[in-house]
């Protein structure tokens, strides 16, 4: 009894206060979640260390013990980094909209419109690489900020739930985009769109650097630059003060004078552009081609990175590359430790099931932390009762 | 403690995170008699209350009903023990009849055809039109509770009390929603209930009810029990230094007004609710810099809204309002601000602040815009900062953590200390107050009395809302009395008295 209250306490005293819980608890859900995985490694009879330490050595984060011919741990680097910057890009894009109190479920919609649009327009043109690729990102911007900007004018003009036309756009986006593929882009081959030219491709691939061959996402650089720029946005401009005052209290930013109309349609723009650019820098940087009949479920997958980094840029960061540590590690892991890549997604599932449980984790710690306090309160009392007494 | 108790509290304490809402009270509640909780907001009358009505059980103490200790661990085991309770905030389903939502939880069953069980209406309809007139409740059992006005739906709770046998019956606050005749007619049925031998329970901070009724009144100050009086032999006077626990001015003490040119000007406003009924109709009046206008009127009759289009919340359906000779009638909220509205908003919690928000930024919530708070789209959080210590000084708004104390945990008392802070400190030529001193203590009330007559006096225009007669009473230079949507009546304030105000309230257009 007293030993478990001991423990209880101490971890109680970890988790800290509400403002320390913001890093406690994502830190306690990814423990949670793998724990949760080392249990489905021990009763698949394999080492669970062994599977962590792979995830991280597919990602190029830990040396492997062997190398193909020009690869090293950079290559396996490189080719993650090319695998993170949509991840981020689309889980900024989320956490735009979900701190000014909206839900844009339609980022996956937005990026395939981003990476259609782009593939169609300057994929297959015959441009040099430095006029091609700011086209490419500008347009995969634009693309994507009208689309989304579109949900955001349905839900101010007529109070359309943003959740429901976003859906119905992913519908009419996967749909309308399998036909453009299928009847004028098709790849005999692949069945996919014919890949793009080089010079619009926003990733080097295969790129020979001191005797290696790797694959370089250029775009990278503009998604740090993002988390960076979406940060200001927040804490530093008028802009930002405006988004968060209508995503913590609608009728207060009115009150205040703010026209949260206008602001829903900036904020969707915003957020779709943010999307878009998790669109270029997926189809015409990381894959190089689309697949029809395919919405990828990067943009669903953010929804829950963005909350397990509390929808904060900062936060996000380490949050998407932690997915995609373990999604690209996952093929690696499977190899090295004989179980099915799929179980690297179980485990995705997991940390984004526990990071969703987060407003569960608080309420339960304000509870404990509460019973604590008072039951500390009465023991004092007690305490001074006695020596009153004695 | 004596023979005769129904209900006996010894010594309850009950504690929340931070304060001691009951400190080790004792108190006896004799069967048949109207016993009164007399206290200011916070002295934990609620609290005690609903400990035996079983939503909270006490961290200390003992009750006992009828002479048997009891644990009360649910309102439905307070009910089991013939315990009942209206709350301020009534529980009513809107769009079922009153009827269905008295028999709700307990519905009599009927089988049809001897086998499929129904809920037999009709035993419902006849048992709830019998106990209405039994006590004189007035009340048609086949109506909707949306369709009848909020005296109704008190008594509707009423009923749903007797309905379930309750002999031991909790009013919480009940005359706060009223006018004054209102009030009248519930006072004459709580008086038949006990004459009916039912024990009454009264939480009020209404001295003069508690002396038209009760028969024996328990003062509680910061959740200690003061004293436990005799009613009838004791003096208002006596009684309310007691709950404040200092001497008490009633009168607001207010210099005469000196009126200037005129601030607003409202014509033949038109305002609709969604569903394009009019809310506020061909509503004309003005005010003048250094005058009081208030708007009495029963909750609901269209006062808000009123107040709502001024601040540019709610678009006019037709008419004007001209603002210092300019034209606002379709002017943004954040133009308004800037040609000079200030506006406290009837609920502070969920309009006039951000909850989330830090104490620096709602207090910076109507100015973030304009230098020194920002340049060119960039924040300066210095000049937040500098602002909100600067207001918390000369307000004396009590926070935990100063500036950045979490609006959320402040108390509400002081929430509106700095919603009024703010917007004074816009000095703005027309204030719009509604509800200023709603769910406050007689403290905080005068502190906001005293702002409101010293910004009058500075020459503003103020526009003020309440549900509180007597507190339009002692504020007002004019007053206007709105019912339905109309204003039925404006005049001087010294030309109205509290009774023809109650009158025109509940629409009697001569008086």
């Amino acid at each position: 009894m007293r030993r478990t209250n001991r423990a209880k306490r101490a971890f109680l005293a970890v988790m800290g206060d509400e403002k320390r819980q913001r890093i406690t608890i994502p830190v306690f859900a990814i423990l949670l979640s793998l724990v949760a995985g080392a249990v489905v490694y021990l009763i698949l009879g394999k080492n669970p260390i062994t599977a962590y330490v792979s995830f991280l050595q597919g990602s190029g984060l830990l040396p492997k013990s062997s190398y193909a011919a020009k690869k090293s741990m950079i290559t396996d680097l490189m080719s993650m980094l090319n695998a993170w910057t949509p991840m981020l890009f689309a889980s900024l894009s989320v956490a735009v909209a979900m701190r000014s109190g909206l839900f844009n479920i339609g980022v996956s919609g937005q990026m395939l419109v981003a990476g259609l649009i782009t593939t169609v327009t300057v994929g297959y043109a015959d441009l040099p690489a430095l006029v091609a690729r700011p086209l490419v990102v500008l347009i995969g911007m634009a693309v994507g900020a009208a689309v989304s900007a579109l949900i955001g004018f349905l839900k101010y003009k007529w109070n359309i739930n943003e959740v429901v036309s976003a859906i119905m756009i992913n519908y009419i986006v996967r749909y309308a985009a399998s036909f453009v593929i299928k009847y004028f882009l098709a790849d005999p081959v692949s069945r996919q769109s014919r890949a793009i030219r080089d010079s619009a491709r926003l990733s080097l691939m295969d790129a020979p650097v001191g005797g290696l061959k790797m694959d370089i996402p250029l775009g990278i650089i503009l998604a740090v630059a993002a988390v960076i720029l979406v940060w200001f946005l927040f804490q530093k401009m008028r802009l930002g003060f405006e988004f968060r005052t209508i995503g913590a209290n609608p009728k207060a930013a009115r009150y205040a004078g703010i026209n949260v109309g206008r602001n829903l349609v900036v904020t969707m723009a915003l957020s779709g552009a943010l999307a878009g650019l998790a669109g270029v820098t997926y189809f015409m940087g990381y894959y190089g081609s689309i697949q029809p009949d395919t919405l990828i479920s990067t943009g669903f997958d953010a929804i829950a990175v963005s909350i397990l980094g509390n929808s904060d840029p900062v936060g996000i960061l380490f949050s998407s590359f932690l997915i995609t540590v373990i999604g690209k590690g996952s093929t690696y892991m499977s190899s090295n430790v004989g179980v099915r890549q799929e179980i690297g997604s179980l485990i995705t599932g997991l940390i984004l099931l526990f990071a969703a449980c987060g407003a569960f984790f608080r309420y339960m710690l304000a509870r404990s932390r509460q019973r604590q306090a008072e039951s500390e309160r009465l023991t004092v009392q007690a305490d001074d009762g006695e020596e009153a007494g004695a | 403690m004596a023979e005769g108790y129904i209900v006996e509290m010894r010594h309850i304490t009950k504690r929340f995170p931070g304060i001691i809402a009951n400190d080790d009270i004792s108190l006896g509640i004799k069967k048949g008699e109207i016993f009164a909780l007399l206290g200011e907001n916070g002295a934990g009358k609620s609290t005690l209350m609903s400990m035996l009505f079983g939503m909270y059980e006490p961290n200390e103490g003992e009750i006992w009903v009828r002479g048997k200790r009891e644990r009360i661990v649910s309102p439905s085991y307070a009910t089991k023990l013939n315990i009942g309770m209206v709350h301020q905030h009534f529980k009513l389903v809107s769009n079922y009849t009153i009827a269905e939502n008295i028999i709700l939880g307990i519905e009599p069953k009927r089988r049809l055809a001897g086998l499929l069980p129904m809920v037999d209406l009709k035993s419902a309809n006849e048992k709830t039109a019998a106990l209405s007139e039994r006590y004189g409740l007035e009340v048609d059992p086949t109506r909707k509770i949306e369709d009848v006005n909020v005296s109704t739906q008190q008594r509707v709770e009423i009923l749903k009390m007797l309905y379930r046998e309750a002999e031991i019956l909790i009013f919480d606050e009940p005359t706060a929603v009223l006018t004054p005749q209102e009030i009248d007619f519930l006072l004459k049925i709580i008086r038949g209930l006990r004459d009916d031998g039912k024990t009454v329970i009264l939480i009020t901070h209404k001295l003069e009810e508690i002396k038209r009724v009760a028969d024996r009144c328990a003062i509680l100050n910061r959740g200690r029990l003061i004293d436990v009086l005799d009613v009838p032999t004791t003096s208002t006077q006596t009684m309310a230094n007691l709950m404040v626990g200092r001497q008490v001015d009633f009168s607001v003490g207010k210099p005469p007004a000196h009126f200037g040119r005129e601030v607003l000007r409202v014509d033949h406003l038109t305002v609709k609710n969604r569903t394009g009924f009019p809310v506020v109709k061909d509503t004309s009046f003005s005010i003048r810099s250094g005058e009081i206008f208030a708007i009495a009127g029963v909750s609901g009759n269209g006062q808000v809204e009123i107040a709502d289009a001024v601040a540019g919340l709610t678009p006019a359906a037709s008419g004007t309002m001209i603002l210092n000779g300019k034209d606002i009638t379709h002017a943004a909220v954040r133009e308004r601000t800037d040609l000079g509205i200030s506006y406290i908003p009837e609920d502070r919690q969920s309009v006039g602040l951000v909850l989330d928000f830090d104490l620096a930024d709602n207090l910076a919530l109507k100015t973030y815009y304009r230098s020194p708070f920002c340049e060119k789209g960039i924040l300066n959080p210095a000049a937040f900062d500098a602002y909100g210590e600067k207001l918390i000084g000369e307000y004396d708004i009590r926070s935990g953590q100063g500036i950045r104390t979490g609006v959320r945990s402040m108390s509400g008392g002081n929430q509106q200390k700095a919603i009024v802070a703010r917007e004074i400190e816009l000095e703005s030529p027309l204030m719009i107050f509604v509800q200023p001193t709603r769910g406050l203590d007689i403290g905080a009330i005068e502190n906001i009395h005293r702002q409101i007559l010293a910004e009058r006096d500075k020459g503003r225009a103020i526009l003020l809302i309440s549900l509180e007669l007597d507190e339009i009473m002692s504020l007002a230079d004019t007053i206007g009395v709105i019912y339905s949507g109309e204003l039925l009546k404006i005049a001087p304030a010294e030309r109205l008295t509290t009774n023809e105000v109650g009158q025109f309230m509940m629409g009697v257009k001569q008086a």
